[in-house]
Protein backbone atom coordinates (compact mmCIF):
# COMPACT_ATOMS: atom_id res chain seq x y z
CA UNK A 1 0.00 0.00 0.00
CA UNK A 2 2.75 3.02 0.84
CA UNK A 3 4.52 2.02 -2.50
CA UNK A 4 1.46 2.46 -4.25
CA UNK A 5 0.73 5.38 -2.60
CA UNK A 6 3.94 6.88 -3.64
CA UNK A 7 2.99 6.25 -6.77
CA UNK A 8 -0.23 7.86 -6.78
CA UNK A 9 1.67 11.27 -5.28
CA UNK A 10 4.57 11.05 -8.19
CA UNK A 11 1.85 10.58 -10.91
CA UNK A 12 -0.81 12.89 -9.30
CA UNK A 13 1.46 15.58 -8.15
CA UNK A 14 3.24 16.20 -11.59
CA UNK A 15 6.45 14.97 -9.49
CA UNK A 16 7.91 12.87 -12.17
CA UNK A 17 11.40 13.50 -11.60
CA UNK A 18 10.68 11.59 -8.31
CA UNK A 19 11.05 7.82 -7.75
CA UNK A 20 9.26 5.82 -5.27
CA UNK A 21 12.60 5.59 -2.89
CA UNK A 22 12.96 9.10 -3.03
CA UNK A 23 9.89 9.10 -0.33
CA UNK A 24 10.43 7.90 3.15
CA UNK A 25 7.18 6.47 4.18
CA UNK A 26 7.76 8.57 8.07
CA UNK A 27 8.28 11.89 6.34
CA UNK A 28 6.39 14.53 6.17
CA UNK A 29 4.71 15.15 3.14
CA UNK A 30 3.83 19.00 3.38
CA UNK A 31 5.75 22.34 3.88
CA UNK A 32 9.69 21.24 5.28
CA UNK A 33 9.63 17.51 4.46
CA UNK A 34 8.72 16.94 0.72
CA UNK A 35 7.23 20.52 0.29
CA UNK A 36 4.02 19.78 -0.74
CA UNK A 37 1.31 22.51 -0.63
CA UNK A 38 -2.25 23.05 0.23
CA UNK A 39 -3.04 22.12 -3.70
CA UNK A 40 -1.33 19.50 -3.66
CA UNK A 41 -3.89 18.28 -0.27
CA UNK A 42 -6.84 19.09 -2.25
CA UNK A 43 -5.36 17.05 -5.94
CA UNK A 44 -4.17 14.10 -3.29
CA UNK A 45 -7.92 13.86 -1.78
CA UNK A 46 -9.35 13.57 -5.27
CA UNK A 47 -6.49 10.52 -6.68
CA UNK A 48 -7.72 8.88 -3.50
CA UNK A 49 -10.94 8.83 -3.68
CA UNK A 50 -10.67 7.60 -7.37
CA UNK A 51 -8.53 4.94 -7.10
CA UNK A 52 -9.23 3.97 -3.43
CA UNK A 53 -13.24 5.36 -3.32
CA UNK A 54 -11.96 6.65 -0.08
CA UNK A 55 -13.26 10.08 1.12
CA UNK A 56 -11.08 12.10 3.46
CA UNK A 57 -13.67 14.82 4.90
CA UNK A 58 -12.53 17.62 5.95
CA UNK A 59 -15.29 18.70 8.61
CA UNK A 60 -15.07 14.78 9.84
CA UNK A 61 -11.63 13.24 9.70
CA UNK A 62 -8.19 15.08 10.92
CA UNK A 63 -6.67 15.78 8.12
CA UNK A 64 -3.48 17.30 9.66
CA UNK A 65 -3.10 13.63 10.67
CA UNK A 66 -3.89 11.70 8.05
CA UNK A 67 -2.00 13.61 5.74
CA UNK A 68 1.01 13.97 8.04
CA UNK A 69 3.01 11.29 6.14
CA UNK A 70 2.41 7.81 3.18
CA UNK A 71 2.16 5.78 6.25
CA UNK A 72 -0.70 7.75 8.34
CA UNK A 73 -2.49 8.00 5.16
CA UNK A 74 -1.86 4.26 3.86
CA UNK A 75 -3.59 3.64 7.75
CA UNK A 76 -6.32 5.71 7.09
CA UNK A 77 -7.34 4.67 3.84
CA UNK A 78 -6.77 0.86 4.97
CA UNK A 79 -9.14 1.04 7.90
CA UNK A 80 -12.02 3.10 5.57
CA UNK A 81 -11.66 0.23 3.60
CA UNK A 82 -11.86 -2.16 6.80
CA UNK A 83 -14.82 -0.52 7.37
CA UNK A 84 -16.57 -1.01 4.34
CA UNK A 85 -15.19 -4.55 3.83
CA UNK B 1 -3.31 62.92 -22.46
CA UNK B 2 0.38 61.38 -23.47
CA UNK B 3 2.51 59.74 -21.19
CA UNK B 4 6.46 60.21 -22.04
CA UNK B 5 8.59 56.63 -20.67
CA UNK B 6 11.52 54.80 -21.59
CA UNK B 7 11.67 51.20 -22.78
CA UNK B 8 14.61 49.98 -20.88
CA UNK B 9 14.76 46.26 -22.25
CA UNK B 10 12.06 44.46 -24.32
CA UNK B 11 12.00 40.54 -24.97
CA UNK B 12 9.96 38.29 -27.32
CA UNK B 13 9.66 34.20 -26.46
CA UNK B 14 9.86 32.23 -28.59
CA UNK B 15 12.18 34.04 -30.65
CA UNK B 16 10.72 35.45 -33.67
CA UNK B 17 12.23 33.78 -36.55
CA UNK B 18 12.35 31.12 -38.37
CA UNK B 19 13.90 28.65 -36.50
CA UNK B 20 12.51 26.48 -34.48
CA UNK B 21 12.75 27.19 -30.74
CA UNK B 22 15.32 25.26 -29.14
CA UNK B 23 14.19 22.92 -26.25
CA UNK B 24 17.13 23.08 -24.33
CA UNK B 25 17.49 27.05 -24.57
CA UNK B 26 13.94 27.26 -22.91
CA UNK B 27 15.01 24.99 -20.20
CA UNK B 28 18.40 26.81 -19.60
CA UNK B 29 16.24 29.98 -19.23
CA UNK B 30 13.68 28.12 -16.64
CA UNK B 31 16.33 26.26 -14.97
CA UNK B 32 16.35 29.48 -11.60
CA UNK B 33 12.67 28.03 -11.32
CA UNK B 34 12.37 26.06 -7.95
CA UNK B 35 11.34 22.49 -9.16
CA UNK B 36 8.14 22.22 -7.11
CA UNK B 37 6.84 25.23 -8.71
CA UNK B 38 8.14 24.36 -12.34
CA UNK B 39 5.63 21.31 -11.89
CA UNK B 40 2.99 23.52 -11.80
CA UNK B 41 3.88 26.18 -14.88
CA UNK B 42 1.69 25.30 -18.40
CA UNK B 43 3.39 25.85 -21.65
CA UNK B 44 2.22 29.19 -22.15
CA UNK B 45 3.26 30.33 -18.23
CA UNK B 46 6.64 28.89 -20.04
CA UNK B 47 7.07 30.93 -22.27
CA UNK B 48 6.15 33.68 -20.52
CA UNK B 49 8.74 32.94 -17.41
CA UNK B 50 11.57 32.82 -21.04
CA UNK B 51 10.26 36.33 -21.91
CA UNK B 52 10.58 37.43 -18.16
CA UNK B 53 13.81 36.26 -17.66
CA UNK B 54 15.24 38.27 -20.83
CA UNK B 55 14.14 40.97 -19.69
CA UNK B 56 14.71 41.27 -15.97
CA UNK B 57 17.34 40.57 -13.16
CA UNK B 58 16.64 37.73 -11.59
CA UNK B 59 15.13 39.07 -7.93
CA UNK B 60 14.27 42.24 -9.37
CA UNK B 61 11.46 43.83 -7.49
CA UNK B 62 9.18 45.46 -9.90
CA UNK B 63 5.18 46.53 -10.01
CA UNK B 64 4.31 44.17 -13.00
CA UNK B 65 0.88 44.29 -15.39
CA UNK B 66 0.20 40.98 -17.12
CA UNK B 67 -2.04 41.68 -20.24
CA UNK B 68 -4.26 38.93 -22.15
CA UNK B 69 -7.21 38.31 -24.23
CA UNK B 70 -7.43 34.71 -23.37
CA UNK B 71 -5.19 33.73 -20.74
CA UNK B 72 -5.06 29.78 -19.89
CA UNK B 73 -8.77 29.61 -21.78
CA UNK B 74 -7.90 26.04 -23.44
CA UNK B 75 -7.46 24.92 -19.38
CA UNK B 76 -10.79 26.24 -18.71
CA UNK B 77 -12.43 24.64 -21.69
CA UNK B 78 -10.75 21.53 -21.05
CA UNK B 79 -12.47 21.70 -17.82
CA UNK B 80 -15.64 22.09 -18.66
CA UNK B 81 -15.28 19.64 -21.33
CA UNK B 82 -14.86 17.27 -18.32
CA UNK B 83 -17.74 18.37 -16.06
CA UNK B 84 -20.09 18.30 -19.18
CA UNK B 85 -18.83 14.63 -19.05
CA UNK B 86 -19.56 13.81 -15.52
CA UNK B 87 -15.82 13.68 -14.76
CA UNK B 88 -14.59 15.50 -11.08
CA UNK B 89 -11.93 18.59 -12.26
CA UNK B 90 -8.67 18.58 -10.77
CA UNK B 91 -7.98 21.06 -8.37
CA UNK B 92 -4.82 22.51 -9.51
CA UNK B 93 -5.83 22.41 -12.81
CA UNK B 94 -8.67 25.09 -11.77
CA UNK B 95 -6.32 26.94 -9.49
CA UNK B 96 -4.06 27.23 -12.47
CA UNK B 97 -6.86 28.54 -14.96
CA UNK B 98 -7.77 31.56 -13.29
CA UNK B 99 -6.35 34.56 -14.91
CA UNK B 100 -3.97 35.71 -12.54
CA UNK B 101 -2.65 32.22 -11.84
CA UNK B 102 0.65 33.43 -14.19
CA UNK B 103 1.30 35.95 -12.33
CA UNK B 104 0.62 34.36 -9.02
CA UNK B 105 3.47 31.98 -10.34
CA UNK B 106 5.87 34.14 -11.32
CA UNK B 107 5.83 36.80 -7.57
CA UNK B 108 6.47 33.14 -6.03
CA UNK B 109 9.06 32.45 -8.44
CA UNK B 110 10.82 36.30 -8.31
CA UNK B 111 9.90 36.73 -4.96
CA UNK B 112 8.23 39.82 -6.35
CA UNK B 113 6.42 41.69 -3.33
CA UNK B 114 5.44 44.87 -5.28
CA UNK B 115 1.95 44.70 -7.25
CA UNK B 116 1.24 42.98 -10.01
CA UNK B 117 -2.30 43.59 -12.12
CA UNK B 118 -3.80 41.10 -14.60
CA UNK B 119 -6.07 42.67 -17.54
CA UNK B 120 -7.80 41.06 -19.89
CA UNK B 121 -8.10 44.14 -22.22
CA UNK B 122 -10.16 43.20 -24.81
CA UNK B 123 -10.74 46.03 -27.92
CA UNK B 124 -8.33 48.23 -26.79
CA UNK B 125 -5.29 46.17 -26.93
CA UNK B 126 -2.06 46.31 -26.23
CA UNK B 127 -2.99 50.22 -24.36
CA UNK B 128 -4.71 48.68 -21.91
CA UNK B 129 -1.48 47.43 -19.85
CA UNK B 130 -0.03 51.08 -21.12
CA UNK B 131 -2.55 53.10 -19.34
CA UNK B 132 -2.39 51.15 -16.16
CA UNK B 133 1.48 51.77 -16.28
CA UNK B 134 0.85 55.50 -16.45
CA UNK B 135 -1.19 54.92 -13.25
CA UNK B 136 1.59 53.40 -11.57
CA UNK B 137 4.06 56.23 -12.67
CA UNK B 138 2.06 58.79 -11.12
CA UNK B 139 1.76 56.95 -8.04
CA UNK B 140 5.17 57.17 -8.00
CA UNK B 141 6.51 54.37 -9.27
CA UNK B 142 9.30 54.54 -11.86
CA UNK B 143 9.92 51.38 -13.07
CA UNK B 144 6.76 48.98 -14.67
CA UNK B 145 7.46 45.68 -15.96
CA UNK B 146 4.52 45.05 -18.97
CA UNK B 147 4.02 41.03 -19.58
CA UNK B 148 1.60 40.66 -23.09
CA UNK B 149 1.05 37.01 -23.78
CA UNK B 150 -1.52 34.98 -25.67
CA UNK B 151 -2.11 31.36 -26.90
CA UNK B 152 -3.56 30.79 -30.01
CA UNK B 153 -7.93 30.83 -29.16
CA UNK B 154 -9.19 27.52 -29.18
CA UNK B 155 -10.65 25.85 -32.05
CA UNK B 156 -14.14 25.77 -30.74
CA UNK B 157 -14.59 29.77 -31.05
CA UNK B 158 -15.27 31.09 -34.54
CA UNK B 159 -12.41 32.44 -35.96
CA UNK B 160 -14.26 35.00 -38.51
CA UNK B 161 -15.41 37.40 -38.38
CA UNK B 162 -13.54 38.61 -35.10
CA UNK B 163 -9.81 39.41 -34.20
CA UNK B 164 -9.37 37.73 -31.11
CA UNK B 165 -6.28 35.02 -32.38
CA UNK B 166 -3.51 34.23 -34.27
CA UNK B 167 -2.20 31.29 -35.11
CA UNK B 168 1.10 31.44 -32.24
CA UNK B 169 1.64 31.46 -29.10
CA UNK B 170 3.55 34.58 -28.41
CA UNK B 171 4.96 36.54 -25.56
CA UNK B 172 6.23 40.45 -25.54
CA UNK B 173 8.28 41.68 -21.97
CA UNK B 174 9.21 45.13 -21.60
CA UNK B 175 10.95 47.12 -18.69
CA UNK B 176 9.60 50.54 -18.92
CA UNK B 177 10.97 53.90 -17.07
CA UNK B 178 9.97 57.39 -16.31
CA UNK B 179 14.35 57.91 -15.74
CA UNK B 180 17.08 56.76 -16.64
CA UNK B 181 18.39 54.99 -20.44
CA UNK B 182 16.19 53.45 -23.29
CA UNK B 183 14.33 54.06 -26.22
CA UNK B 184 12.35 57.07 -24.97
CA UNK B 185 8.57 56.76 -26.44
CA UNK B 186 5.51 59.12 -26.11
CA UNK B 187 2.17 57.36 -25.29
CA UNK B 188 -1.49 59.02 -26.62
CA UNK B 189 -4.64 58.27 -27.84
CA UNK B 190 -5.70 60.05 -31.18
CA UNK B 191 -9.02 60.31 -32.42
CA UNK B 192 -9.26 58.13 -35.87
CA UNK B 193 -11.35 55.18 -35.44
CA UNK B 194 -10.39 51.56 -37.06
CA UNK B 195 -9.69 47.81 -36.01
CA UNK B 196 -6.65 46.54 -36.27
CA UNK B 197 -7.76 43.49 -33.72
CA UNK B 198 -7.23 42.71 -30.23
CA UNK B 199 -4.31 42.07 -28.43
CA UNK B 200 -3.06 38.68 -30.13
CA UNK B 201 -3.17 40.79 -33.68
CA UNK B 202 -1.46 43.97 -31.90
CA UNK B 203 1.64 42.26 -30.43
CA UNK B 204 3.31 41.65 -33.65
CA UNK B 205 3.04 45.12 -34.80
CA UNK B 206 4.59 46.34 -31.48
CA UNK B 207 7.52 43.98 -32.15
CA UNK B 208 7.84 45.25 -35.32
CA UNK B 209 7.64 48.89 -34.22
CA UNK B 210 10.06 48.01 -31.83
CA UNK B 211 12.61 45.87 -33.88
CA UNK B 212 12.70 47.84 -36.90
CA UNK B 213 12.94 51.74 -35.47
CA UNK B 214 10.04 52.78 -37.45
CA UNK B 215 8.68 56.70 -36.51
CA UNK B 216 5.39 55.49 -34.74
CA UNK B 217 3.05 53.23 -34.12
CA UNK B 218 -0.51 53.74 -34.16
CA UNK B 219 -3.14 50.75 -33.22
CA UNK B 220 -6.84 51.53 -34.43
CA UNK B 221 -9.38 50.13 -31.97
CA UNK B 222 -13.55 50.86 -32.90
CA UNK B 223 -13.37 53.89 -30.94
CA UNK B 224 -9.73 55.65 -31.28
CA UNK B 225 -6.46 54.72 -31.42
CA UNK B 226 -3.13 54.79 -29.76
CA UNK B 227 0.10 55.53 -30.50
CA UNK B 228 3.40 55.01 -29.89
CA UNK B 229 5.80 57.99 -30.74
CA UNK B 230 9.77 58.00 -31.21
CA UNK B 231 10.89 61.50 -28.95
Amino acid sequence: MENELKQLIISSLDLEDLNVEDIDSQEALFNEGLGLDSIDALELGLAIRKKYDVRIDAEKDDVVKIFASVSSLAVFIESEQAKKS
Amino acid sequence: MYQDFKVQRWSVWPPQNDQKTDPLVQDELLSSIPKMLKRRLSPLARTVFCAINLCIDKNTNIPTIFSSTHGELAKSFKMMEMIEGGEEISPTAFSLSVHNSIAGLFSMAYKNKLQSTVIAPGEEGIAAAFIEATGLFDEGYSEVLIVLYDDPLVSFYPEEPYKLSTNESCVVALSLSNVGLGIPLRFSIQEQKGDDGEQPLQVPLLIQFLSENKENLIIHTPRHSWCWERR
